[in-house]
This record gives structure tokens, sequence and C-alpha cells, in this order.
């Protein structure tokens, strides 16, 4: 058995931090019960305040100081996400928020003997979890033990070693434990003073006297504690289970007005989504933000909501939140929010493709993917269109719009470095065209909306002050009587000013067009 | 990027060789589409340019990395796109459509030929893979279009028309439609500078209003190094006084059924001083032609005798 502890040394003042936005994160912060500091982060620190130091000293200190207070609801809820990202290693995990003496001080312990050749070795292991919490923004001790208990006690013992205290075998683990302090056990810490007294200082100490006397004087605690740190004793534990859906809350500590402080919020939660969804090997397809508002009596709605999918399940931070600051800086927000939320609508359990070097027909096509969701995010669904081809005669109709779908990209090409390559990695042909494409007559490639009426004098249709001159046709498409919209046209393909070539046709019905003269234009040969 | 060091020792210019001077009439080069295609083959080699040019002196080999203001920029065979008309590729720097950089079309009106223009480079990049053309398959992106594609036409011309996509401002397609901006917006130039920036796309086709920034276009041809296809944008003729950060310029004009002249107002090289007549793509049969021709003949002889 090989146990990993991640001790969260500034976990509530981490957890406040979130609730704040970018520009209120950069000064100094701190902890405040009952007036007087508990928890200073490195900032205020440097300007000098220290912990039970009254509010009036450290506002004095530093100026702009921002006061919080702790909660445990908001610490508990920062302490599962690491839980899950540490999933992602291990599925057992397990939360201490407290030592056995009640006091607060978080550690998350992971069985990895079972992963180690999974993930190639404890020291890359470890690396992992570093890279995997770096994005939660949390400060870790690592620390690594046979035994739980003494992976917990190392890593809050040994706040000043960079790397952490690693013993991988039992007797390394007694010869550290011999060294560490009474007040690191609970209940040492409870009897701390009468220990000093008597001169125990160290864990050795203690083992070197009776244990009947000990027990009777300290309570059992003191040694069963002892025991299951130095593996004398059986200490067995309860891992955490991940939930089945993923949603929740978190309070800003202001109610944010504009996008950008609904984005620091937003963020935090999407990466507490994430850990989530790595530790189930999933990703995600589609989430939704709820934005909380004020109650006000007036006010009809409570909450609006944001839904945002993805044609292609992604697990990367940075494409989610660029979706979703796009999609926040188009929406008109109905009232400043207090609270964000949000919830994973579905998911895919699917490894993730692999990434290519050189770019492929697949890179290619998810990239292109990506493009187009992101165009759609700020321009509306419809506004990337795709041609389809529709077999219909009435050239309206022929040409389908439709908007793009991203996750219905035909088959991309590769990008060929040369021309070898292109022979090497060019597809089939596309199968030959509809022969009714192919025996109609030359299409123009531009077609206006609407069919825009043309005067007509002389008996031949004028075009921007010039006649034009009929050279083909009369080509007539009568089609459509299936559907109501029945068209008889005849089309010509007359020659403009300078060259151009334009499509007109004469309207046989419906009746209504021969109101006026009966000629439109259509398209332009470009 | 090159650095330029002019050498001036030893320039000795002299008389332009005869290539150019005899021609007093453009060539006509018809090239009917899937002839077009096969007839792109491999680009002009070194020899063959630099013997239409003037030479200087003696010491005449390129030295690679430095460029002669005289001579025709080269760039590499795989970042161009070969446009498909022999005339146009001689006089266009490296033998075809650039990458990587914006190439400028001017247009008095719409609906001259430009589309037909493009075809060529674009059944390269997004064709159906007709006769012996390796179908590369990669997409084609179209920025606020004045108006509808029609895919019948696409089809004809050996353009896949699955891969064309079309992307509208936030006003959608009626006010494209409408042109009734003259400053273009925010959102157009934004995605503009999303798509090329992604490089995943094959080739960008954009319809700008007339007031574009000077900066704007800067941005965009910043954004387009990383874009690994031709960058075409339309504009009207009004832009063609206003300097412009595109190193490509082309001023097309109508000149009859089928035709149309091509002036290069900017390029990397020296410039060209008559314009190019290139057939493109036949809409109308040869007979039809040259009715329509022997037509537009009368018409302007009798209004001169008119006025």
């Amino acid at each position: 058995m090989l146990w990993i502890a991640v001790h969260l040394p500034q976990l509530s003042l981490e957890s406040f931090a979130a609730t704040l936005d970018d520009a209120t994160r950069a000064r100094p912060l701190a902890l405040i019960d009952a007036h007087r500091i508990t928890q200073v982060d490195a900032r205020a620190a440097a300007a000098g305040v220290r912990s039970g130091a009254k509010r009036a000293t450290a506002l004095a200190l530093a100026a702009d100081l921002v006061l919080g207070q702790a909660d445990a609801l908001r610490d508990a809820l920062a302490l599962q996400t690491v839980g899950h990202a540490a999933l992602a290693f291990t599925p057992m995990v397990c939360i201490e928020s407290t030592d056995s003496a009640g006091t607060s001080t978080p550690v998350v312990l992971l069985e990895v003997q079972s992963s180690l050749r999974c993930f190639g070795g404890l020291h890359a292991l470890i690396e992992g979890l570093h890279h995997a919490l770096q994005p939660l923004q949390h400060v870790c001790r690592i620390a690594t033990a046979p035994t739980a208990l003494g992976a917990a006690l190392l890593a809050r013992w040994r706040d000043d070693l960079v790397h952490g205290a690693h013993s991988t075998d039992l007797a390394a683990l007694r010869r550290l434990l011999d060294g560490a302090p009474v007040w690191l056990l609970g209940p040492g810490r409870e009897h701390w003073e009468a220990l000093q007294g008597m001169g125990l200082r160290q864990l050795s100490d203690l083992r070197h006297l009776p244990r009947a006397g000990l027990a009777r004087r300290f309570g059992t605690a003191l040694l069963a504690d002892l025991d299951r740190a130095r593996g004398d004793a059986p200490d067995p534990r309860e891992p955490i289970e991940l939930p089945p859906r993923f949603e929740q809350r978190i309070e800003l500590f202001t109610r944010a007005d504009t996008a950008e402080q609904m984005m620091a919020g937003a963020r935090v939660l999407i990466e507490r989504l994430l850990a989530w969804a790595r530790a189930r090997h999933a990703r995600v397809a589609a989430f939704t933000l709820h934005m909380h508002h004020e109650a006000r009596r007036q006010r009809a709605v409570d909450a609006s909501e944001l839904t945002i999918g993805l044609a292609e399940p992604s697990a990367d931070a940075a494409h989610l939140q660029s979706l979703l600051a796009e999609r926040l800086a188009r929406t008109p927000l109905a009232a400043p929010a207090l609270e964000l939320s949000l919830r994973c609508d579905r998911w895919v359990q699917a490894a993730a493709p692999n990434a290519e070097l050189f770019p492929t027909r697949g890179s290619e096509r998810e990239g292109l993917t990506r493009l187009i969701e992101r165009l759609q995010a700020r321009l509306g669904a419809d506004g990337v269109q795709r041609l389809a081809l529709q077999d219909d005669h009435r050239p309206e109709r022929a040409t389908a719009w439709r908007p793009a779908d991203a996750a219905l990209l035909p088959e991309g090409g590769a990008m060929p470095a040369s021309e070898a390559a292109m022979r090497l990695t060019a597809r089939e042909p596309a199968p030959a065209l509809s022969p009714r494409i192919a025996a109609a007559p030359q299409r123009p490639l531009w077609l206006l909306n609407e069919p825009q009426p043309l005067p007509e004098r002389a008996s031949r249709p004028w075009l921007d002050g010039v006649p034009l001159q009929l050279l083909a046709g009369p080509e007539r498409i009568e089609s459509g009587w299936w559907d109501g919209a029945l068209a008889a046209r005849d089309y010509f393909i007359a020659r403009a000013d300078d060259g151009a070539l334009v499509w007109v046709f004469r309207a046989r019905l419906p009746l209504t067009a021969t109101d006026g003269t009966g000629w439109f234009l259509q398209g332009r040969f470009a | 990027m090159y650095s330029i060091l002019v050498d001036l020792s030893l320039v000795l210019v002299e008389r332009p060789s005869s290539g150019h001077d005899t021609a007093v009439e453009p060539t006509l080069d018809s090239s009917p589409a899937s002839a077009a295609l096969k007839a792109c083959g491999p680009s002009p080699t070194a020899e063959q340019l630099h013997r239409s040019w003037p030479r200087v002196g003696v010491m005449q080999p390129i030295v690679p990395g430095v460029w002669r203001a005289h001579q025709l920029d080269r760039e590499k065979r795989s970042s161009v796109t070969a446009t498909g008309f022999a005339t146009l590729d001689t006089e266009l720097p490296g033998g075809g459509w650039p990458h990587r950089v914006l190439t400028e079309l001017l247009l008095p009106h719409l609906g001259l030929g430009e589309l037909r223009l493009l075809v060529p480079a674009l059944a390269r990049i997004a064709g159906t893979g007709a006769d012996d053309m390796p179908a590369v398959g990669r997409s084609v992106m179209l920025f606020d279009p004045p108006a509808a594609l029609c895919g019948w036409a696409l089809a004809q011309l050996g353009v896949d028309a699955q891969q064309m996509l079309v992307v509208y401002g936030r006003d959608g397609a009626r006010a494209a439609a409408h042109r009734r901006h003259l400053l273009p917006s925010a959102d157009l130039l934004w995605a503009l500078e999303q798509a090329l920036k992604s490089g995943h796309v094959g080739a960008v086709l954009a319809w700008l209003p007339a007031r574009v920034k000077a900066d704007a276009l800067r941005r965009l041809q910043l954004a387009a190094q990383a874009q690994d296809g031709p960058v075409f944008l339309f504009r009207d003729v009004d832009a063609r006084v206003k300097p412009s950060a595109a190193p490509l310029r082309l001023l097309l004009q109508g000149a009859g059924v089928d035709r149309l002249s091509v002036r290069v107002l900017k390029r990397r090289g020296p410039p060209l001083q008559r314009p190019l007549l290139l057939a493109l793509p036949p809409v109308l049969s040869e007979r039809l032609r040259a009715r329509a021709d022997a037509m537009a003949a009368t018409s302007a002889r009798s209004s001169v005798a008119v006025s």
C-alpha cells in the first residue's frame, strides 16, 4: 500500500478568492473571524499583517486589504473538487477535512499502489497530480507513506520541503515519524502542555514510554493514532464517491454586472466541471450556466440560463471558456447576478482522440469544427451556413442554405506538403454529378435572393439604364406544381454593358407577376 | 521575411528583351474549365522567368535571400496555387495565387466574371476530383457575399459545393444583400481574423464594404500569415487610390462576353503596364459569343455615329 497525501494549508483563503473577480483577486486577502484575522495570503503577509491581529491593525498596515469570512460549505466544495481531480489517478481517494482533534487541516489521501504501473512510477504520478491540481490554484504539500495517517502527518508537518517528505517503506516512515513533533497528532495537541512539561516533544519519546501508563494518563486515542501512523494497527478508510451528476453553485463576493465579472466566477465552475469529468474519464458535450439574480418582488424571472452545446465533446478548459465568453458577450443580462451555478447536461464517456503532430485530415477537420463553433457562438447559429444541393429545377429552391452543423462536416482533406504526398492522400473523387445537374445548361454563379423586376422599353428589358441583348434562350422552367409555388418562366442569358452576362426571365405564371413588365433579373454569371 | 539588398554597383540595365515588345495585341489564351486544370502543369522555372526580363550585367544568378527590385519575386512551389490561366501565372510572383498573404481584387460592379477567374484555383482546393486532379478537399469560406451562390453552377464548374461555408454578420443575409453598410461590421472583421488565424481553412473569400481602415487591413494581413491558402478580398474600384497592405492587387474590368481584363496594380516585382486579357470558363458557345461581339460592335458604332 502506498498513500499520497495532499495537504492544502490555505484552502479557506483560496475558496474565498474563487468568489472574487480578477481585479479584486490581485489585492491582499485575509480571512477574519470575530474581528481577528485568521488567515492571510502572501501579499498581505508581505505587508505585515499577521494572523491574530485586529481588524483595525490589519487595515492600517494594508489599506486595500480584502476581508472575507470562512465558509465551511464553500471549503467543502473546493475540497471535493480536489478529490475529484485526484480520482482521475486512482479509485481510492479519501478526504480528511479535520484531524482527530477537530482542527481544520484539509488533506486528500490517495492510495496509489495499483496505479503506479499505469502512470509510469511514483514521480510521474506525482508530477501528473501537480499538473492536474494546478488549474485549481491551490497551494499543495504532497507527501507519501505506506500508511494513510503517516502520509497525512508528513504532509501536515513538512511544509518547508519543496517536494515533500516521501517514504516508500515502513522503516523509512518510522524513522521520519520518530522526529515528528507531538502536536501533529490530534490528541497530542490537546495534552500539549502536559506533554511539554514532561519533556515529551517528539513521537520517539512517546514510543519509549510504557503503553499502559500513556493510555491511563492521556487516553487511548493518542496511542491508537500513533499505532495507525506507524503501521502497527489497521486503518480502514472509506473512499469518496463521485456524484452521478454535476451541479455546483458559487456565490460571488460582489454582484456581477458585466460579462467579465461573470466569466471570473464561471471559470472556477468550469474547472470544477472538468475535474469531475476527468474523474469519470468523460468529455463534456453540453452544459448550462444559471445566473441567479437578486430576489426582487417585481422581477418575474429569478435566474437566466445559458446553454452551450458542443459539436465535438471536449475536456479542454480554454475551449469551453472561450465559447462561454463569446455567448456571454452576446447575451443581454436582465439583472446583476449574485450566484452562478453550472450544470452538465450531456457528457460522452469516451477517450479523447489522439492529437497529431503534423496536420492531418482528422486534425484539420477537428480544427474546422472548433472554428465553426466559435463563429456560431458569436454570430448565432445562422451566421455560418452550408450549401446543400437539391434536386429541383426552380433556381431559388435548387440550393438550400442551412446553418452549418459542425458535427456533420464532410470528410475534409489533408494538408499535403508536396505533390507526391497529395497524390498519396487523395481521396476517391466524389460520385459523378447527378445527371440532371450535368445535363442542365450553364447556371449563373450569383443568384439574387429575390428576383429584381426590370423595366421594359422597345420590347427589351433594361438594366441600370442599358438595354440588355438577349443571347441565349428561352429555357422554359415549369416546376413546383406539387407545393403550390408553381413557377413557369422563360429564362434568357443576356449581355449587359461591358460584356457582363446576366440571367433574366420572363414570367408566365404566377399571373400576379405579369402586373409589371414581367421581366425579372435572377442572377449574374460571375 | 526577405532582406532587400539592392546591389547598385551592378545595375547595367539593358533594353528589355524582345519577348514582350512585339506583342502589341494581347494574346488570348483560351482555357475552358477542364483543359485549364490540365494546362496548369509545372510552374515556370527560373530560367523561363528571367529570360523575359531585363538583364542586369553579367552577375545574374539569384542569390537566395537577396531580391533585386527588377526581378519577379519567387516563392516556394508549395506556397502558391496555380490560377489556371497561363498568362496570369507568368505575371504573378511565384506563378500563382500566393498563400499566407492578402490578394485584393477590385471590381466596378458585381458579376463581371470574378468568380470564374477563381474557379480553377478553387477547384484545385475544394474540387470534386475531376479528371486526374487529386481531390484535396479543403473547405472554402466566404464572408458576407453580396448574393447567394448557386450550387448547380459550382458543381458544373468542378467545385465541391459541400465544402463551401458562408459566414454572415449578425444582421444576416438580408443586410448583406442590400449592402447598406459603408463600414465593415466588427463581427465580420473578427470572424475573418479568427478564420485566418485558425489555419484550417483552404481558401478565404471576403467582400468588404467601401471604407475599410488601413489598420484593419494590416491586421488581416498579419492574421493571413497563418493561413496556408489564398485569401481574396473583393473591394470597390474606388479603393484603387487608397493604400493597402495587400501585396497583390488586381483591377478587374469586363472586356466582352466571357472575357476579363485584368490589370495588375501592385505586386512584388516590377510594375506591369498593359492589362491582361483572359478567357474565362465559357458560358456561351463560340457561335453565340461571336454574335454577341458583333452586335456589341455595331451598337458601339451606331452610338458613335449618333453622338
